[in-house]
């Protein structure tokens, strides 16, 4: 545990030096017209198809603001998920040396989400709700956790792959800008914790864990992938974006070629730390 | 979209998730979560597939326990 230590050291001590008071870190305007980018058009996830083609610019950028809405409601729930989880671990026996950590890394999704959903209510009046549900099932010991880190792992390289584009995107209106990137400032941290104790957890457990469980947890790992990339196709956008059969918008985006590279190329690049720690075999 | 057709829509999206079901699979008493044809992590999906067949969306904040548990709970939850 000695470089995991050494990790939370390290970590817990940058984020003491870069605190900051969400409430003063954006600048909201008071209001926001939607005839601007606020997702870069290549990471709308109909760029590349028929159905973004079809639009003109005026269309496309109103198609940007409610994918934003998209991004940054998934944000809110993948990070409800996570703070639940960190704060069900904060002290239990196996965490004590991460404990110091937790503390932040729940303080700093916290405050992730006060942006995510001051934007969503402001702007947008709702925030997309979660499609997600979690059947209750049996754990081999130790593996509950590793799941838990080794999807926060996949979840927030996803998402930061879209912060540091869009955190650096002088077509984004600055909200949009500054959410990203303040998001990807902190991120960073979480994701090195992350890679840290996904290995950590992994060399402690996978020589005890029987094959099947390993199998399982591979199986199950790579149906989240699919199913987080999921939710960036969703029908609520589209029909808010004037699309009339938002469910075909859906299923022929998430089918259509252009979209499946797109996810490839970043899924390729998000799973290294998982490919590296042995997780997922290579 | 009649009570059959929406039936065999779920079964056959079901057994595209499973190719080893038994032929038959799942019948529409049959408890998918039980027998592992339905994951939690293919449950967003799913409900696309219903908004989709129903043509209207669904409110995830509505769902009640048990709503997933067979072809004919889900039958009577979003198309009756």
């Amino acid at each position: 545990m000695d470089a995991l230590a050494d990790t939370v050291r390290r970590l817990s001590a940058s984020s003491r030096r870069t605190y900051q008071n969400p409430y003063e870190a954006i600048v909201w305007p008071d209001e926001l017209a939607h005839d601007q980018w606020f997702t870069s058009p290549e990471l709308v996830s109909l760029y590349g198809t028929p159905w973004w083609d079809e639009l003109d610019e005026p269309a496309q950028k109103t198609l940007s603001f409610w994918e934003a809405v998209n991004f940054y409601s998934l944000n809110i729930h993948g990070e409800r998920f996570l703070m639940e989880g960190l704060a069900h671990r904060l002290y239990q026996p196996g965490m004590e040396e991460v404990a110091e950590y937790l503390h932040h890394f729940l303080d700093e999704e916290n405050k992730h989400s006060v942006w995510f959903g001051t934007f969503c209510t402001r702007y947008a009046g709702k925030i997309y709700p979660d499609r997600k549900v979690a059947f209750p099932r049996e754990y081999a010991e130790g593996e509950e956790d590793l799941l838990f880190f080794a999807k926060v792992s996949i979840f927030e390289e996803i998402v930061d792959r879209y912060n540091v584009t869009m955190g650096r995107d002088e077509r984004l209106v600055p909200v949009a800008r500054q959410i990203n990137a303040n998001h990807h400032a902190e991120e960073t941290r979480h994701l090195v914790f992350g890679r840290r104790i996904v290995d950590e957890l992994w060399r402690r457990w996978a020589d005890r864990w029987p094959q099947e469980v390993v199998d399982g947890i591979r199986a199950h790992l790579d149906g989240y992938v699919s199913a987080t990339w999921r939710e960036y196709y969703n029908p609520d956008v589209y029909r808010d974006a004037g699309f009339a059969d938002p469910w075909a918008v859906a299923r022929g985006a998430w089918d259509h070629s252009a979209a499946v590279g797109h996810r490839d190329e970043i899924t390729r690049f998000c799973l290294r730390p998982l490919l590296a720690a042995g997780v997922l075999p290579s | 979209m009649t009570a059959t057709d929406a039936r065999d829509a779920l079964r056959t999206w079901i057994r595209e998730r499973n190719p080893d079901v038994p032929p038959g699979e799942p019948a529409d008493g049959t408890r998918i979560i039980e027998r592992r044809y339905l994951t939690s992590l293919q449950v967003a999906d799913l409900l696309l597939y219903i908004e989709e067949l129903r043509q209207a969306p669904v409110d995830p904040h509505r769902l009640k326990p048990g709503v997933f548990a067979s072809i004919d709970s889900i039958h009577a939850a979003f198309f009756e």
